[in-house]
This record gives C-alpha cells, sequence and structure tokens, in this order.
C-alpha cells in the first residue's frame, strides 16, 4: 500500500474539510423539484431520514400535500447523476500468498430519474451505463439497476404497490442508501450461484402502513437466476415492523421488524446436482435504534437451504447479522461503525467477520468526503487457511 | 504527482461547489417577494373606504360595552397581534386562543386558526358578535354608527348607503389589506443583495429547508401552504381544542390548526393557536420534539434533532423574514351622541 501517498491525501482531505464555506448548492432530482436540501429527506445522503422514509411510502409525494405534486412533464428534468472518485487501497493475505493493490480512480456512475408521473403514480429508476476499463475508471457493466413505477394510496396509506425492478422489502437497512462502502456480508451470502439479498429484483410488491405505527410489506420476485437455461423461479416474501415512539426508526423512533423469505433455485452446474427447483428459506430480526444522534442498526438472518444447492448430504443452516453503530453529531457530519458476521455452514468452512469504520463529511448536501477502513477475515474452520483483507478508502461522492 | 493533480482538480470542484448560489426555486421554495394583494372583485380598494376601515378597526363602540375594538387584540404597537396568550374580551372574558396578527392576512386562504371564514370580510364580523370578545349584535352595531352622522356620511359616500354589516365587514377588510409587509432581509437575498442576511441567517434558511422541515407546510410567499396541521400542541389536556374538526366535525380535522404565515413573526409573539410558546425557540422546540403524540398528528411533523446551533440559526432566519409595515396612527374618530360612549382608541 502506498501508504505515504495516503496519509498525504487523508491530510488533504482534512484540510479541505476544515476549510470548507459550507454552503449549499444545487440538489438532485426530488430537490430541485421541490427547492428542498438534501437534508429534507437524507439525514446523511443517501441514507433516509424519517421524513425521506415516509416521503418514499407516500409513492413520492409530500404527505398531506399530493394534490399538489406536479408531475414529471411539470417539473425541471427529472434527472441526476451520482459518482465518487477516490483512493482505495485493498491489503489481502491468505494462504496463497496475497498483496496490495490501491488505485486512485472514479467509480463508476449512476444516472437517476424520479418524479410523479400522475395523481398517485410515482416512479424511481436508476441506470448504470457500460464503462469500459480505462486508465483510472473503474470498469461497470451496463445495467438497470432499479426502475420501478409505484401506485399509492390505493386503500387509504394500507395499499401502495411496487412493480418493476427495485430493492425489495426483505432488507431492512437498505443497501443502495448504506453509509459505508463495505458489504452487508449477510446481504452477499448465499448457496453458489445462488440470489443475493443485496440485489436488486424485479417483481411486484405491497407494502403500507397505518396509524397504529404497524408497516408491512409483501412480494412476489424474480428468484435465482442461476446458469441454465430454464424459466426463472418466483420467490415470495414478507416483513412486518412496529414502530415505537415517534419518527419511522430512521433517526427517531425504535423499529423492530421481522422478515421471512421462500425461494427457490436450481443447484449451480458445477455440482453436478439435479436441476429441479429446490427451496430456501430466509427468516430475519432487524431493531433500527435511535436515542438523541446516535443509530444502532442491528440485523440478524437465519437460513436454511436444500442440500442439492450446496452438494450437500443433508439441509444446510447457518446464520449471521451485523451491528451498526453510526453518529451524527451534527447536519454535515456522520461517524460509522459496523461489525458484521456470517456463520457460514460446515460445506462452506469459512466464517466471516468485518469490522468497519468510517466517517463522512459533508462539504455542502451533496458533496461528501467519505472515509472509511475495513477488516475483514475468513476463519477456516481447520484454522490453517484464514484469509484476511482490509481496505481504506478515502474519496468524494457527488450526487447533482 | 497523480494524486496531487487529483487532490487540485477535488479542491478546485469544491471551490466552485462551494460558491453561493442564488436560491434555487422549486416547486414548494417559492417564497419570493409577495405579490400584489389580492383584491375581491366586490370589494376594490379605494381610499375613502381604507380611511373608514382604519376608524372601524381602532373604534371601541363596536363592542357591547364600548371597550374592546378590533385593535384590542390585534395591536399595531405589538406587531399587529395580541402579546398576551389568548384574547381578554368584554368584562374581562378570556378567550381559548392567541390572536393571530392581521400582518399579510390578505394573502390567507382561510382566517381564524380554525379557517371557518374563507374572506377578511367574514372575519371581520366574527368578533363582533362573538359573546367573549366584543359581544355585540350586528344590529346593535349597525344601529350604534347610523346614530353617528360622521360615520352616516362615510358610508353613505363610500357604499351609497347607511352603514350595515356589509358595508362594515368591507371597510374593515379594506383597511387590513393595507397592512402588508415589505421587502425584509430575505427577500433582499433573494434578489441577490447577499450581505442582506446574516451568515446566521442564511445558515438558517438551510435549516428551514433541510433538516428542520419546515418548508413542506411554511411555502408560498407568504410562508404557509394554507393548509390545516395537526401539532399536537394542547391535545394531551383532558379537553383539548380540536381547531378545525369544530367547523368541519371531520374527525380528520381534529387537532388541526391553520398554518400561519411566518412573515414579521419575530414581532408576534406568543406562537401557536393556545400562545403557549412565549419566544420563536420555544415553538422550534416543539418541533424538534416531534410536536405532541396523539392519534391524528400530523405525519410531516417528526422529530428533528437540531443541535443548538441550527435552532439559533433558525430563529436568525425567523427574524429576516421581517420587513417594514406601514405605520398607522389611531384616527380621529366622529363623535357620537354619548359623549361617555366615544371611542377610546381601540388601545390599552
Amino acid at each position: 500500500m502506498r501508504a505515504r501517498s495516503l496519509w498525504t491525501l487523508l491530510a488533504l482531505a482534512g484540510i479541505l474539510a476544515a476549510a470548507w464555506p459550507g454552503r449549499a448548492a444545487a440538489v438532485p432530482v426530488f430537490a430541485r423539484k421541490y427547492g428542498f436540501q438534501c437534508t429534507m429527506c437524507h439525514s446523511n445522503m443517501p441514507r433516509l431520514n424519517d421524513f425521506g422514509a415516509r416521503y418514499r411510502m407516500n409513492g413520492y409525494r409530500l404527505p398531506g400535500r399530493e394534490s399538489e405534486e406536479k408531475t414529471v412533464l411539470q417539473s425541471p428534468a427529472p434527472v441526476a447523476l451520482r459518482t465518487s472518485a477516490g483512493y482505495t487501497g485493498a491489503d489481502r493475505n491468505d494462504a496463497a500468498g496475497g498483496g496490495c493493490e490501491s488505485d486512485f480512480r472514479l467509480n463508476g456512475l449512476d444516472l437517476l430519474s424520479a418524479g410523479t408521473l400522475g395523481p398517485k403514480i410515482g416512479y424511481f429508476m436508476v441506470y448504470l451505463p457500460q464503462i469500459g476499463e480505462a486508465r483510472g475508471v473503474a470498469p461497470q457493466d451496463g445495467a438497470l439497476e432499479m426502475a420501478s413505477v409505484v401506485f399509492s394510496g390505493l386503500a387509504g396509506s394500507w395499499l401502495n404497490l411496487r412493480a418493476g425492478r427495485f430493492e425489495p422489502a426483505f432488507v431492512p437497512f437498505s443497501v443502495k442508501r448504506q453509509l459505508g462502502v463495505a458489504p452487508y456480508e449477510v446481504y452477499d451470502y448465499s448457496f453458489p450461484a445462488g440470489p443475493l439479498l443485496s440485489e436488486t429484483r424485479s417483481g411486484v410488491e405491497a407494502a403500507g402502513y397505518g396509524s397504529n405505527r404497524f408497516q408491512y410489506a409483501a412480494g412476489v420476485v424474480t428468484g435465482s437466476e442461476t446458469n441454465r437455461p430454464y424459466d426463472t423461479p418466483s420467490d415470495v416474501y414478507a416483513r412486518a415492523a412496529y414502530v415505537v415512539g415517534p419518527g419511522e426508526g430512521q433517526t427517531a423512533g425504535q423499529r423492530l421488524g421481522l422478515v421471512g423469505y421462500l425461494g427457490r433455485a436450481r443447484p449451480a452446474d458445477e455440482l453436478g446436482g439435479p436441476t429441479s427447483l429446490e427451496p430456501f428459506y430466509r427468516a430475519g430480526v432487524d431493531a433500527s435504534l435511535n436515542a438523541a444522534h446516535v443509530n444502532l442498526a442491528l440485523q440478524y438472518l437465519w437460513s436454511r437451504d436444500d442440500q442439492n444447492l450446496w452438494g450437500a448430504v443433508d439441509a444446510v443452516t447457518y446464520s449471521g447479522g451485523f451491528a451498526e453503530l453510526s453518529v451524527l453529531p451534527a447536519v454535515n457530519l456522520v461517524g460509522f461503525a459496523r461489525f458484521d458476521l456470517v456463520q457460514a455452514p460446515d460445506v462452506d468452512g469459512r466464517d466471516i467477520t468485518r469490522w468497519t469504520a468510517g466517517g463522512r463529511y459533508y462539504a455542502v448536501d451533496n458533496v461528501a468526503l467519505h472515509l472509511e477502513y475495513s477488516h475483514r477475515k475468513l476463519a477456516d474452520v481447520t484454522a490453517t487457511d484464514d484469509a484476511v483483507e482490509s481496505f481504506v478508502t478515502a474519496r468524494v461522492d457527488f450526487a447533482f | 504527482m497523480r494524486i496531487a493533480l487529483a487532490v487540485l482538480a477535488a479542491l478546485g470542484l469544491c471551490w466552485w461547489l462551494g460558491q453561493p448560489t442564488v436560491w434555487a426555486a422549486g416547486q414548494f421554495l417559492e417564497n419570493g417577494l409577495l405579490p400584489p394583494v389580492p383584491v375581491p372583485a366586490d370589494n376594490p380598494q379605494t381610499d375613502a373606504k381604507v380611511r373608514l376601515g382604519a376608524q372601524l378597526y381602532f373604534d371601541t363602540r363596536l363592542s357591547a360595552d364600548n371597550t374592546i375594538s378590533c385593535a384590542t387584540c390585534h395591536d399595531p404597537r405589538t406587531g399587529w397581534a395580541n402579546p398576551h396568550p389568548t384574547d381578554t374580551g368584554i368584562k374581562g372574558q378570556v378567550g381559548g386562543r392567541n390572536s393571530g396578527t392581521i400582518i399579510n392576512s390578505a394573502y390567507m386562504r382561510f382566517q381564524f386558526w380554525d379557517g371557518r371564514e374563507p374572506s377578511l370580510e367574514g372575519q371581520a364580523l366574527g368578533p363582533i358578535h362573538n359573546p367573549i370578545e366584543m359581544g355585540e349584535t350586528h344590529e346593535n352595531v349597525v344601529n350604534k354608527l347610523n346614530a353617528i352622522p360622521g360615520y352616516r356620511e362615510q358610508f353613505q359616500q363610500v357604499f351609497g348607503t347607511d352603514a350595515n354589516t356589509d358595508g362594515i365587514a368591507k371597510a374593515i377588510a379594506a383597511f387590513e389589506r393595507t397592512i402588508v409587509s415589505g421587502p425584509s432581509p430575505y427577500d433582499r437575498y433573494l434578489m441577490g443583495e447577499r450581505g442582506a442576511m446574516s451568515p446566521a441567517a442564511e445558515r438558517g434558511l438551510r435549516v428551514f429547508n433541510g433538516k428542520g422541515h419546515c418548508t413542506p407546510c411554511h411555502s408560498g410567499p407568504a410562508f404557509s401552504d394554507q393548509s390545516f396541521r395537526n401539532l399536537g400542541v394542547g391535545m394531551d389536556k383532558e379537553k383539548p381544542d380540536l381547531g378545525r374538526y369544530d367547523h368541519t366535525k371531520d374527525p380528520a380535522d381534529q387537532g388541526r390548526f391553520k398554518t400561519p404565515g411566518l412573515r414579521n413573526v419575530a414581532q408576534t409573539p406568543p406562537y401557536l393557536h393556545d400562545g403557549s410558546a412565549k419566544t420563536l425557540m420555544d415553538v422550534i422546540d416543539v418541533y424538534d420534539r416531534g410536536g405532541v403524540p396523539n392519534p391524528r398528528l400530523d405525519r410531516l411533523v417528526l422529530p428533528l434533532a437540531l443541535t443548538r446551533r441550527e435552532k439559533t440559526d433558525l430563529v436568525a432566519f425567523l427574524d429576516a423574514l421581517t420587513g417594514p409595515v406601514p405605520k398607522v396612527e389611531v384616527p380621529k374618530f366622529p363623535e357620537g351622541p354619548d359623549p361617555q360612549a366615544d371611542a377610546k382608541g381601540g388601545l390599552r
């Protein structure tokens, strides 16, 4: 790792942060439409605050002012861009050796579009253009990451329908709006070629809430897309949450949730097993607890997969979760620390632990200086083949 | 070298992004200069009518015991509002709500906290026959005014008739339409005068329009969405004031009160419908706590977790909404047949 360069960069970032004038500037899509600051909906971009959560639940309409919403045709161009640029250094050590990598580069590009199409219809879209590998630019596969239409208020607040490709509610803590760069390990763990909870899915989701603070969501989404030329199975899920106190559990109130997921998948080719659809299950509990300027996010998931999905003799069980603490000492500053754990099944044999710590300083609402360190360990059950990875990143995130 | 260049580029971009920008307009951030005062077609403004309306506004003879005028509770010396939490009417009777300012009331789509009157004309007559406020019948007021030659002549001149309730309402409303605030430091700031607002007020604007969640309700030139919201204030009492519900009988309106405009708000303490907040900071504290829990708490009202500095910045911004208001002297009143009952100016 180029330690000297890194420290130089960090020092400059620190000076920059200290000297920043802290003024507001242009803001993307929704903020531009209403003339709001990003902090109207985000406690720290991209994480939503309670207001933003309610706005999203209400189909991208301001609660109580639905009749005044302007459509995309009446609003400024509903397009925004999001990218980041900065330094990333990684250090890997395993039985095979390992090594260091570091790079200063542009990390992809998201094109966002969102807005209101009609009185009760909103949409949200994220497109990732294909970017070829080039010096200083991270390659990116072209993809329509999200494109969903929301029909809201179909039965008061109790029924909102989202159809298309979206981030389903079985992920209580949004992967797309998380503060850190390091992934939530438990959302990224599955059987070989299995579907990851962190991925966006295509399908239909019904969701709603009542004045009694109960929230629900249930949906049908495309499941595993293993490399076989068969039809794609549909997975189903349901989530229930209850909020205690004011807020939605984002930055105020305490939210407790349960989630269940039932999927079917074909074993990966390399396992050489049957090609029939085999079941797998996920069940989880989560909590988002708030006190003053501190949020504690807790998630734990239990999994049970058909043995054929792992090429094992018996059904395979495993579990994992994370605890993430974030502190907001000021509107333009957030610090976070997270512990991830995956207690892998014997058939895999490597438990995962990850420690992550970082912070974001918002020079303006939509420009964040991001510093993060993460240490990940794959612990071999025989303790002879441990693998350790660590990375540090210092970058600037933009959304405009 | 590469890194140094990249950092320099980032610095340049950051400098550019950090430059002051004229506030972008948006659907709800259209809090620009006040437009011309809307005047109903059936009550055009004339100087004579406004003069008559000013006399009526300050004249205590519109009340049952000749002690209370409009100006008693909407006092020009205290921001055209009542400095006390709630009104005190005839015979020392105390009402349940705070008297809102009449500054810019011409821009409000609804009058009174519960919005029961859509027009200033309708509002003008309400307190006269309210038994707690002025306690007089409309019939008696008309008779009293017609017994005063100076008023009778003016009504003839302005409306072509003797005094009547319609004329009284129109004249007072016409006068109230002249009580409009002028350009505030915020307006001058919007027009490009960057030094018009203090740095604290500038920061407060960002809180107002961001973390403070003020704009979704306090939007438009008068800083009101012309709607009704439940903040829960007073809803924890044994017999709460149900606000808008008392007028509509719609259960959804329980605890809802009109979103007041915010121009010149710094001049009009105390605040909230019951006058329970002595200062703007007290109001901000109510919002910061997420209102008062009740089953119909507005979904836009959420805990804010504002820091002390953000609150003081917000107060600085609200201060910057203060614009000049026409100076109005208590007019000379037409003398009546009974000197004991002559107007006393309506100011206590």
